[in-house]
């Protein structure tokens, strides 16, 4: 049903050996304890390793912005600053857990937690690389975008529970654009799974190649454009500027965290930022190729000469690269745009969201699977290369 | 999970409670809850009986169409609920008794 | 063993959430929550099934769509907190009280322990059958929607229009009917 690492490590040797040596040393079959532990650990790292991306989010956030204001940005803990993110993360956890007296105190502790698990459960379906996904579910898109939706519910919880006004408002804000922005979102994916034919991560990378013309962001018009409308309604799902209203610190004081301090601030502040990271790592794997490689060097072949082992895992450490780079310039371009743009209008928002981008979304799936109808499925620049052997074989 | 009795019991468990709340609640968006739990276990027990019956797919087919017509419904439904507010400040369903507003 | 953790996972969070729906009175927010609970133990249900398009589906419409429509409706409604109405006169919150709803638990119990015995006689015609692995139904549930049930499919999408329309005019502001 789904196939992620153990698939992957079952190839190898040392995985079978080590299951036959435990499962010797147990007496009984030991196969399913011994999957259960790797996808434990593999959970933690993926939990780590992303917890200290949101970290130095934060930190890059605030290192661009000095950047782009011609200011010096965080420099005095660590090398270039490198270490604010501890040092914030210390006083977080050393700060007061002020829950306030007129809040509603179950929801108040929930609501930070079903935005953490909304992050982290989208998680377990991002294509780190061919080998390295948790779980290659056969609905992993649509998977992703029911748990993510549970970040919605959170904010919506947080504005309620805290009991003020600038929380009511920032909370009802960002719930309201969340559940708008989901439709081009969605339609913009369902256009890119009609192209692919699977909604599973793997279906969707494989159909593409490691070169730019092969990638579905230059597969056809259509998907240039669906590429955008994914890009801005994802901005807005993930409440990043053009679309920060519901945290709008002009209007509202702080949104729907205003009233959290310490810890549960970090929650929704860690659960933002990891989830810019997993909207820029299903763009880049759904519109750029994901974790594919230039030459097919990801699968490890073009290292025939060293140990199958050991080859199979460059291949790996160069797809890992591949994804994480495609993911970071567009983190990168998401910052960038936080501090380059204003803020918009909650009509404005509205008006783009209902006026503008769902009928061009669905303009855009009509004709993407017409496209694929028409041309076989075929892109651009295939249609250009048989044009030309086309007049070359005339002749 | 080789039995399909657990899963009949606990779509029957869900459905005794959603009517129990349909009864019991005065408030007319618990009501509305009530139904969603009536739903949602009649869709559990087209797919239990999907997997351990037949395995054609017709069964999820009907459970799909549950829970389209349980987002219309949950969206109408909450559209009269609030225009029934704007109308008498209320949303207690013995407020609800007469035709015109 | 890991169907029979993630069954149990899901039937507690099931028998919870549907308890909490029943019983919390006070504040229908929290009902709404353990509506959601018991939504996302339903998902977890269909997983165990097999049913891997349906649980993203459950996923998707109730924890994104319909969960949050309810809060909405719940915010813009004030949750109907106060138990009196207009007139001042007192409203009962829920009928019954624990001892109606003892009575009730147990006529539930001797009802069902009949019907049981009644249906003995089908549920023993039903043999165990080797069940198939668990496989992708996606591809299969797209074919069915455009090839058999296509005439209900184009009805829904009409109905959910119909929906969306009805739903817009019906909860416009009462000035606003130009």
């Amino acid at each position: 049903m789904n196939e992620g690492l153990i698939s992957f490590l079952s190839q190898f040797d040392g995985h079978k050996a080590f299951v036959k040596m435990i499962s010797d040393f147990a007496g009984t079959d030991a196969t399913s304890t011994i999957s259960f532990f790797i996808y434990l650990a593999a959970c933690l790292a993926v939990v780590g390793v992303m917890a200290t991306i949101g970290g130095l989010g934060t930190y890059a956030e605030r290192k661009i912005s000095a950047d782009l204001q011609a200011r010096q940005g965080p420099n005095r803990v660590g090398p270039f600053g490198l270490l604010q993110m501890l040092a914030d993360g210390v006083k977080m956890i050393l700060k007061e857990d002020i829950i306030p007296s007129a809040a509603d105190k179950p929801m108040f502790i929930m609501a930070p937690m079903l935005c953490i698990v909304g992050v982290f459960g989208s998680l377990a379906v991002v294509p780190f690389s061919s080998g390295f996904i948790l779980s290659d579910l056969n609905v992993g898109v649509f998977y992703l975008l029911g748990i993510s939706s549970l970040v919605g519910v959170g904010i919506f919880i947080g504005g309620y529970s805290s009991n003020s006004k600038w929380s009511m408002l920032g909370g009802m804000r960002g719930a309201s654009q969340i559940i708008s922005y989901e439709i081009p979102v969605t339609l913009s994916i369902i256009a890119i799974v009609v192209l692919s034919g699977g909604m599973s991560f793997g279906t969707l990378i494989g159909g593409q190649g490691g070169f730019p013309h092969e990638w579905y962001i230059l597969h056809n018009p259509f998907t240039f454009i669906a590429f955008f409308v994914y890009f801005i309604g994802a901005l807005a799902e993930t409440n990043r500027a053009p679309f920060d209203l519901p945290e709008a610190e002009s209007e509202l004081v702080s949104g729907y965290h205003t009233e959290y301090t310490g810890m549960r601030f970090a929650f929704f502040a860690l659960a933002e930022y990891i989830e810019v990271f997993v909207v820029c790592g299903v763009a880049a794997a759904l519109f750029f190729g994901g974790w594919k490689v230039p030459f097919d060097l990801g699968t490890g072949e073009a290292f025939s000469a060293l140990p199958p082992i050991i080859a199979k895992n460059i291949g790996q450490i160069l797809q890992l690269g591949s994804f994480f780079t495609k993911t970071l310039l567009l983190y990168y371009v998401v910052i960038w745009i936080r501090w380059t743009l204003p803020r918009l209008r909650v009509d404005q928002l509205m008006t783009l969201c209902w006026k503008y981008l769902t009928p061009i979304a669905l303009f855009n799936l009509i004709m993407i699977a017409v496209w694929a109808y028409a041309f076989d499925g075929k892109s651009m620049f295939e249609l250009f290369t048989a044009m030309g052997s086309g007049s070359t074989g005339g002749h | 999970m080789n039995s399909m009795y657990p899963f009949l019991f606990l779509s029957f468990f869900m459905f005794v409670i959603g009517l129990g709340v349909m009864i019991a609640r005065k408030n007319i968006i618990a009501m509305l809850l009530g139904i969603e739990l009536i739903l949602n276990a009649s869709a559990l027990n087209f797919v239990t009986y999907t997997r351990f019956v037949n395995q054609n797919l017709d069964g999820h087919i009907m459970s799909l169409f549950i829970i389209i017509i349980a987002a219309a419904e949950a969206a109408v439904g909450l559209a009269i609920v609030i225009r029934f507010f704007q109308v008498r400040e209320s949303i207690h369903i013995d407020d609800a008794a007469q035709l015109q507003a | 063993m890991f169907d029979s953790v993630l069954f149990l996972l899901s039937a507690i969070l099931i028998v919870v959430g549907s308890l909490g729906v029943l019983f919390i009175k006070e504040n229908i927010m929290h009902a709404c929550v353990a509506l959601l609970t018991a939504l996302f133990g339903v998902a977890g249900a269909y997983a165990v099934l097999g049913a891997d398009f349906l649980a993203a589906t459950q996923l998707v419409v109730y924890v994104g769509g319909v969960v949050i429509l309810m809060l909405f409706a719940v915010m813009l409604t004030g949750g109907g907190a106060a138990n009196e109405n207009k007139f001042g006169i007192e409203k009962i919150p829920a009928m019954g009280n624990v001892k109606t709803y003892i009575i009730a638990g147990v006529n539930v119990l001797v009802i069902s322990l009949v019907v049981i015995k009644i249906m003995a006689n089908v549920m023993q015609d039903y043999k165990a059958v080797a069940l198939p692995a668990y496989e992708s139904t996606v591809e299969k549930l797209g074919t069915l929607l455009v090839t058999d049930h296509v005439l209900a499919f184009e009805v829904s999408s009409i109905l959910l229009l119909g929906a969306l329309v009805g739903a817009a005019v019906i909860a416009r502001p009462i000035g606003s009917t130009k």
